[in-house]
């Protein structure tokens, strides 16, 4: 094809040919090549596609990057899809720097986390469906990211959300689990609304603006961009209101405030898909959008302040959330609700490849987290709680270390990715005054709060590794009886202060042994008799060793360690991320916008936050558990209780638009459906019965009557004739 | 025949008819009010004899109406015909009904009382 970049197509194909092959034969190979045999087979064949995807796009970045930098465009055409009365959509590809930096992210992270969930999931009996939901992820996040058009990007949009609820709920025999999957969903809703709107609103406006000749394609990105800059360079009012419901549709998706809620639910998956979904990719794509429609939000100070200022506002809240967790992976997903905050405050202050940058090195080291936090759990019994947990290095060896490089890039150590990203992003902000409403230079205030957020970061991230592998005392030897009692569900529910997640703070990560009461005696047959090897985890308690865990599993932790500790110093250096995504000009509005904020030392501010994070942490939580948030949550002080509750916010949602809603539409079925429309029926009704009682009396039921009106009817009738005669009026 | 007036054929009739309207009415025995019926239809018939008969003009040599004339004397056939088909109609209903409710008493008969 065209330019040598069709095989951008196949980057698309593999996995939806890998999801083909999952869907309709993985459950054939398993059961008849044998549950250890097929599994592996399957499993080769669900990282096969996602790595060979890797393989190409890295191929055709290095070609791209070998281009002009103002060429770095270029559209594949694959077929027709829509062409009805002068609407015409093809489908198409593009690639440009963006959709290939999120190319390399989704197959290169992808691959390795499908392999760490070879791993993993090992003891499934679905084995397939698992990857069959993986792959179809895949394929979608890279229509979302590929799409030439914004409703090829809605179909990756639905795609990788259903994928979530379909991931999230994949232990669906657990209640909590459907309930986290339809919260996520029904959450996406309301972020999808605006994003909906977002697109008609565009579309109205391109098809109706008297100043623009339509193009054929008119709605593809090369020709859309330019037109939606003519047709909104003198109505700031419509651009800031399309930028602001694109911007709810992100907020769905990248989990802002106030749509954040489904989020740390959405930790009811299994580890990689919390790894994969919901931290590396699906999360991002809200940035992505942003970063596709920069040139409307760099039309409207008004709605990138709103972004900066709601990504300050989430990261502020999620970090302090995060401080009252004790499930640790409640606190990579609060951390990830934070990191998303960091992103859009880049957005907003006009610095669209900081937030970029920050989506790369977050995708490195929170996956890396996550999949560290998931072999923790696959030692440690599937049990999540961190206060069971401690002194876990002595086991853990290749997961600790990789860690500690994943904590001290996501706390912004000098030279470690993290550092960089979040460096570009408060330099950005805090050098930037494109994000302010009538001269109040919200940009910068979100700066200086991502500047605080980045100590909490340092400091909630040293609690969870601390408490996690150091700190002396092996604490999974030392739970009181009570709190064993606890991590089956029938604990106070302080630290889990809505009622869903009360539910399922027995579920944890449901491995498949510690409930082997979901499965069929088949499969518990088949697993007792087929791989169930090395891995006979029991409950967790006094005798329990961990174990590290398989290569499959380490390996992907060894290689993103090594992203997190050299990709940002390799991306910033010379800033050649920046050129790559943003060359001059590719900003027609802001032109240049620098990430330097003069006046201000911020390696120096940057550098104390981590430092004084860290250290501050350590100090706390080195010498073990305290009291204060112990196993005895009624011990809590008040801070770590609020915090642990989300400061009800989740709860108050839960109250005014569950059942609120709920009570709504009670209040209207009784009082608008019972009253007003069944009055109406019922009342006609009623008032025909009335009306016939009134006058039933005369049908007495004697003949006699009958032949009486008969008689007076027809002499009435006769009598009428001649009087009619008589006058004339009938001839 | 002629000697006797018009308005003595009327007057029976209309005497005949009011005591069938009459017995029609206040009587529960469908067989009498059958009778009753029988006795209106033929007042009936009564009076369109009687008109036949007052507004035609008879030949003189056969003594005889002329036959575009004897429109009443078809209307009696016709009626009488009508007559004993309902007759025949009815009786069998009457029989159908005290088959049914071993009673034959008109009022008993209130299904349409509302």
């Amino acid at each position: 094809m065209e330019n040598g970049f069709g095989s951008i197509a196949w980057v698309l194909y593999l996995p939806i040919i890998g999801f083909l092959i999952q869907a309709f034969f993985g459950k054939k190979v398993v059961d008849s090549m044998g549950i250890a045999a097929g599994r592996r087979v399957m499993g080769t064949l669900a990282v096969l596609p996602i790595a060979l995807g890797f393989v190409i796009g890295l191929m055709l970045v290095l070609k791209l990057s070998a281009m002009e930098p103002a060429a770095r465009s270029v559209v594949v055409p694959l077929f027709n899809w829509i062409d009805v009365m002068g609407l015409r959509l093809p489908f198409e590809l593009i690639v440009d720097p963006l959709s290939m930096t999120m190319v390399l992210i989704i197959t290169g992270i992808g691959a390795l986390i499908h392999l760490y969930a070879t791993g993993y999931m090992a003891e499934e009996p679905d084995y397939p469906r698992f990857f069959t939901y993986l792959n179809l992820f895949i394929a979608s996040m890279l229509i979302l990211v590929l799409g030439n058009n914004l409703a090829l990007l809605f179909i990756g949009w639905e795609g990788v959300g259903v994928c979530s609820y379909l991931l999230i709920g994949f232990w669906y025999k657990d209640l909590a689990n459907s309930k986290a999957a339809n919260k996520a969903f029904i959450v996406n809703r309301i972020g999808d609304w605006g994003l909906t709107l977002g697109l008609f609103l565009i579309v109205a406006l391109l098809t109706t603006s008297p100043s623009l000749v339509k193009a054929d394609r008119y709605l593809s990105y090369d020709q859309m961009l330019p037109a939606l800059q003519i047709a909104l360079a003198h109505n700031h009012g419509l651009a800031t209101a399309i930028a602001l419901l694109l911007f709810v549709g992100a907020c769905g998706k990248s989990a802002q405030f106030p749509l954040y809620l489904w989020l740390p639910d959405a930790m009811a998956g299994p580890t990689p898909v919390s790894a994969l979904i919901h931290a590396a990719t699906m999360v991002t794509s809200g940035v992505v959008l942003l970063n596709r429609m920069h040139i409307v939000f760099e039309m409207s100070p008004t709605a990138s302040a709103i972004v900066a200022v709601i990504g300050a506002f989430t990261a502020l809240f999620a970090a302090l959330v995060a401080f009252g967790q004790t499930d640790i992976k409640k606190v990579l997903a609060y951390s990830t609700v934070s990191q998303l905050g960091f992103m859009f405050v880049a957005c907003g202050a006009g610095g669209y490849w900081a937030g970029m940058f920050h989506v790369t090195t977050h995708a490195f080291f929170k996956a890396l987290l996550f999949l560290g936090s998931g072999a923790v759990i696959h030692a440690m019994a599937h049990n999540q709680d961190m206060r069971n947990y401690g002194n876990l290095s002595k086991y853990l060896k290749i997961t600790c270390w990789s860690m500690v490089i994943g904590w001290l890039a996501i706390s912004g150590v000098y030279m470690f990715s993290g550092f960089y990203s979040k460096e570009a992003i408060i330099g950005t902000a805090l050098a930037n005054t494109h994000a302010n409403i009538e001269g109040y230079q919200l940009g910068q205030y979100s700066g200086w709060t991502a500047l605080f957020v980045a100590f909490l970061t340092a400091m909630y991230m040293t609690r969870m590794m601390v408490l996690t592998f150091f700190s002396g005392e092996e604490r999974w030897r030392l739970i009181p009886a009570k709190a064993h009692a606890d991590d089956h569900g029938h604990g106070t529910d302080i630290a889990h202060g809505n009622h869903l997640e009360a539910v399922h703070e027995h579920g944890h990560d449901h491995g498949p042994d510690v409930h082997g009461f979901f499965y069929t005696d088949e499969e518990l047959h088949a697993m007792e008799h087929g791989d169930h090897d090395d891995h006979a985890h029991h409950e967790l308690d006094e005798t329990h060793q961990p174990h590290e865990v398989p290569p499959s599993m380490w390996f992907p932790l060894v290689c993103l360690a090594a992203l997190s500790l050299f990709g940002g110093y390799f991306m910033s250096h010379n800033e050649v991320f920046r050129d790559w995504l943003y060359p001059e000009g590719k900003l027609p509005i802001l032109g240049v916008v620098s990430a330097e904020a003069e006046h201000i030392p911020l390696v120096l501010y940057s550098s104390i936050a981590a430092f004084g994070g860290l250290i501050i942490g350590g100090l706390w939580y080195m010498r073990g558990l305290p009291k204060a948030e112990g196993w005895d949550e009624s011990k809590w002080n008040p801070f770590r209780k609020l915090a642990g509750r989300q400061f009800g916010f989740d709860a108050a949602m839960v109250t005014t638009t569950v059942d609120g809603g709920a009570e709504l539409g009670r209040g209207l079925w009784q009082g608008f459906d019972v009253k007003i429309v069944d009055g109406i029926v019922n009342g006609s009704a009623g008032l025909a019965s009335y009306l016939g009682k009134g006058i039933s009396w005369f049908q007495t039921g004697y003949i006699r009557m009958y032949a009486l009106m008969m008689l007076f009817g027809g002499a009435g009738i006769l009598g009428w004739f001649l009087y009619a005669m008589k006058h004339g009026g009938v001839r | 025949m002629l000697g006797v007036p018009l308005v003595a054929y009327l007057s029976l009739g209309l005497f005949m008819f009011s005591v069938g309207v009459v017995g029609v009415v206040v009587r529960r025995n469908p067989i009498v009010i059958f009778m009753c019926i029988e006795l209106m239809l033929n007042s009936v018939n009564l009076t369109f004899l009687t008109f036949a008969r007052f507004h035609s003009s008879v030949n003189p040599q056969t003594g005889l109406a002329a036959p575009s004339m004897m429109a009443g004397q078809m209307m009696v056939i016709f009626v009488m015909a009508v007559a004993a088909a309902e007759v025949a109609v009815g009786l069998g209903i009457i029989m159908a009904i005290f088959r049914l409710r071993h009673t034959v008493d008109i009022d008993e008969m209130n299904l349409l009382k509302g």
